[in-house]
C-alpha cells in the first residue's frame, strides 16, 4: 500500500516536471511582453494571438517550418524503405560477414557526432551540397540509418518464418515476399521508428547549424535559436514563446496520433500472428 | 495432378542427419501420410519437397520433372502450415486470392475460384474478416482454402490439425478426407499422431531417426509391421513385447518365457525355423488378448491360454484396459467391459495366436 503510494507520488512529481514547463510555455505564448515579467505565473489577461502571427510572419518561422517539414519528410521517405530492406536482410538471410556489417551499423550509433562534423562539412562542400535541403537530407538519412536498422532488425526477427515461407509457396520471389507480406507485417515497427526519427530530426540542431549557412534555408531549431538572439534585443518575448509552441506542436501531434502503436510496440515487441 | 518421387533423399544439418536416404514414390491422387515421433525428419522431408529446405543429396521429382533446384513458387505445390501462417493484414478473401494474384490470374477467375473454395469450406460469410477475427477451426479452413484455390499438383500438409481441440480435430479429419477424395489431388500429410495416420492415409510411411521404416496401407502396417518400432508406434495402447526363447517340439514351435509357453501358429513354421533355441521378442496387441470366459472366436487350449495377475483396471466404456503381470513380464490387454476381472486377482486370458508377431532381438525386424 505504502510502496504503491510512494511509486505514484514519484510518477506524479515526474509528470509535473514535464507538464508544468510545457504549460508555462503555452501560457506565456499568449502574454504581452510586459505581462510576462509582471505576472509570470498568472493567466494571460487577454490572449495575444498576434504573438503567433508575428512569430510566423515577421520572425520567419513559416519558412523554417517549411524547411524542417521538407527535410524531415524527405529523410523518412528515403530512410524507412532502405532501413527496412537492410534490417530485413540482417534478420532473415544470414550471410558471411553479416555480424561485422551489423556491428558497423551499431558502431554508427555509438560514434560521437561532433567528430564527424568537420569532415562532413568538407565532403558536402566538395559535392556542392553545402547549404542545400537535399544535402541535409542525405546527411540525416546516414545519421538515422544505424538506429533504424538496429530497431527494425529486432522487429523483423520476431515475425514468424512461416509467413515468409507461405508467401514463397504462394508465388512470391524473395523481393515480392518482402514488399507484399513481410513489410506490411512490420508496419507497427516501421511506424514507431518513423515517429522516433521524425521527432529526433525535427529537433536536430548541430548538423543543421554547420550545414545550413544561409538564413532562408534554416530549419526550425536553427530558426528558434536565431529568434532567441534577435528577440533578446527586441524584447519580443511573446513572439519567442509563440515560436516555441509552433515547434512543439507537430511533435506532440505525431506522438498523440501514434501513441497506441508506440506503447504497443514498446511493451513487448509484441505482435499478433 | 502428378506423382511425387523421392530418390535417395538426404538432408544433413551441420552434423545431424535429419533425413537419411529416403526413397518413396507417392502415386498420382494418393493420400500419403508421413508419420513418426517428433524430430524424426518427417517435416524436414516435407519442407524439402516444398523447396523450403535445400537438399543435401538425392532427387525430388514432381511428375517427371526434377525439382531440386526449382523455386518453391515454381513447383506447383500448395502447403498448409501447422500454425496456418495466414497473412494477418489481409482479409480471408485476399488471403485466398493472394497466390492467384501473384500468378496474374484474371480477376473474374480469381473471384470464381475463391467463392467456390469458400462455398466448399463454409467460409462464405467470412470473406471480409481478418484472420484474428476467426476461430481456430475457421483459420484452419482458410489455410485449406488458400491451398485449394491454387488447384496445385500436390498438397503438402504439416500437422494441420494439431492446433485444434480434440473434438474439432476428429470432425476436421473426416472433412479433410472427404475433400481430398473429391479434389483428387496428390497429398502428402505429415503427422505424429498415429490415429490420424491410420484413418486418413491411403498409405502410411513410418519414419524414425530420418530412416524410412515401412510404407504400406494402414491395415497392412497394422497387421504386418516390418519391425518392432512400427509395431509399437502404430496402435494404442501399444503392442506388448515379451522377451522369450523359441523352442521346437516335433512339428510345433513354441515361445518359452520361463513363466509361460505359447504355441506359434502353423503358418509361421517355415519362417521361424532358423531362430530355434534363440532369444526372440514375442509381440501381441492388447486387443488380441481376451478374457477366457468371454473369448469370442478363439477356442482356448493349453498353447494359447495364460494365467496372469490383474494389477490395474481402467474402464474405457465399451472396453477395459487391463494391466497384467505374468511372472517377470508385464502385459496390457483391452478386453470386453463385461469381464469379471478384479484388481489383485488372477485372470485367465486367451491370445489370438494368429495375430501375434515375432521379432529378431538384435535387428528388431519381424520374423513373421
Amino acid at each position: 500500500m505504502i510502496r504503491r503510494a510512494v511509486v505514484n507520488l514519484c510518477l506524479f512529481l515526474f509528470a509535473l516536471s514535464v507538464i508544468v514547463p510545457l504549460l508555462w510555455v503555452l501560457m506565456t505564448a499568449f502574454k504581452t511582453g510586459h505581462e510576462i515579467f509582471t505576472s509570470p505565473w498568472g493567466l494571460p489577461h487577454t490572449p495575444q494571438w498576434e504573438n503567433f502571427v508575428r512569430a510566423w510572419e515577421e520572425a520567419g518561422i513559416a519558412r523554417y517550418f517549411l524547411n524542417s517539414l521538407i527535410v524531415t519528410l524527405a529523410t523518412l521517405a528515403i530512410l524507412l524503405p532502405i532501413g527496412a530492406m537492410a534490417a530485413y536482410v540482417f534478420a532473415r538471410y544470414p550471410f558471411r560477414g553479416a555480424k561485422w556489417l551489423f556491428g558497423a551499423f551499431l558502431g554508427g550509433m555509438m560514434f560521437p557526432l561532433f567528430l564527424t562534423i568537420v569532415p562532413l562539412f568538407f565532403l558536402l562542400a566538395r559535392l556542392g551540397m553545402l547549404d542545400t535541403l537535399h544535402g541535409l537530407t542525405l546527411v540525416y538519412v546516414a545519421y538515422s540509418l544505424p538506429f533504424t536498422v538496429f530497431v527494425l532488425t529486432g522487429f523483423f526477427q520476431t515475425l514468424p518464418q512461416e509467413m515468409l515461407e507461405a508467401a514463397l509457396i504462394d508465388g512470391c520471389g524473395h523481393a515480392r515476399a518482402f514488399w507484399k507480406v513481410m513489410l506490411p507485417l512490420a508496419k507497427p515497427g516501421i511506424i514507431v521508428v518513423g515517429v522516433f526519427n521524425a521527432i529526433g530530426l525535427w529537433n536536430e540542431y548541430p548538423l543543421a547549424l554547420v550545414i545550413m549557412t544561409s538564413d532562408e534555408r534554416r530549419t526550425l531549431p536553427l530558426g528558434i535559436a536565431n529568434l532567441l538572439m534577435v528577440e533578446q534585443y527586441q524584447s519580443d518575448w511573446g513572439a519567442l514563446f509563440a515560436g516555441l509552441v509552433i515547434v512543439m506542436l507537430p511533435v506532440l501531434l505525431v506522438y498523440w496520433l501514434f501513441r497506441d502503436r508506440i506503447h504497443e510496440t514498446m511493451i513487448a515487441g509484441a505482435l499478433k500472428g | 495432378m502428378a506423382s511425387v518421387t523421392l530418390k535417395h533423399l538426404t538432408k544433413v544439418f551441420k552434423n545431424v542427419v535429419a533425413v537419411n536416404d529416403l526413397n518413396l514414390e507417392i502415386k498420382d491422387k494418393e493420400f500419403l501420410v508421413l508419420v513418426g515421433p517428433s524430430g524424426c525428419g518427417k517435416t524436414t522431408a516435407l519442407r524439402m519437397i516444398a523447396g523450403l529446405e535445400e537438399v543435401t543429396s538425392g532427387e525430388i521429382y514432381i511428375g517427371d520433372r526434377l525439382v531440386n533446384d526449382v523455386q518453391p513458387k515454381d513447383r506447383d505445390i500448395a502447403m498448409v502450415f501447422q500454425n496456418y501462417a495466414l497473412y494477418p493484414h489481409m482479409t480471408v478473401y485476399d488471403n485466398m486470392a493472394f497466390a492467384l494474384r501473384m500468378r496474374k490470374f484474371p480477376k473474374a477467375e480469381i473471384q470464381r475460384r475463391v467463392h467456390e473454395a469458400a462455398k466448399l469450406l463454409g467460409l462464405e460469410g467470412l470473406l471480409d474478416r481478418k484472420p484474428k477475427q476467426l476461430s481456430g477451426g475457421q483459420r484452419q479452413r482458410v489455410a485449406l482454402g488458400r491451398a485449394i484455390v491454387r488447384e496445385p499438383q500436390v498438397f503438402l500438409m504439416d500437422e494441420p490439425l494439431s492446433n485444434l481441440d480434440a473434438k474439432l480435430r476428429v470432425q476436421t479429419r473426416a472433412e479433410l478426407i472427404k475433400l481430398q477424395r473429391r479434389l483428387a489431388v496428390t497429398t502428402i500429410y505429415v503427422t505424429h499422431d498415429q490415429v490420424e495416420a491410420m484413418t486418413m492415409g491411403d498409405r502410411i510411411a513410418v519414419i524414425k531417426d530420418g530412416v524410412l521404416q515401412q510404407v504400406d496401407t494402414p491395415l497392412n502396417i497394422y497387421h504386418y509391421p516390418a519391425n518392432m518400432f512400427v509395431a509399437g508406434f502404430i496402435g494404442t495402447p501399444p503392442m506388448n513385447f515379451l522377451d522369450v526363447t523359441l523352442k521346437r517340439s516335433g512339428d510345433d514351435y513354441y515361445v518359452d518365457g520361463g513363466d509361460f509357453k505359447l504355441l506359434l501358429p502353423k503358418f509361421a513354421a517355415d519362417k521361424v525355423q532358423p531362430w530355434v533355441d534363440k532369444q526372440v521378442v514375442f509381440g501381441v496387441r492388447p486387443e488380441d488378448i481376451f478374457d477366457k470366459a468371454l473369448a469370442p472366436m478363439t477356442t482356448a487350449h493349453d498353447g494359447n491360454t495364460l494365467r496372469a495377475m490383474v494389477d490395474v483396471i481402467e474402464p474405457m466404456g465399451a472396453v477395459v484396459t487391463v494391466y497384467l503381470t505374468l511372472g517377470t513380464h508385464q502385459l496390457v490387454a483391452t478386453i470386453d467391459a463385461d469381464t469379471k476381472a478384479k484388481e489383485g486377482e488372477e485372470l485367465e486370458i486367451v491370445l489370438d495366436m494368429d495375430k501375434t508377431h515375432l521379432f529378431d532381438r538384435e535387428t528388431q525386424k519381424a520374423i513373421y
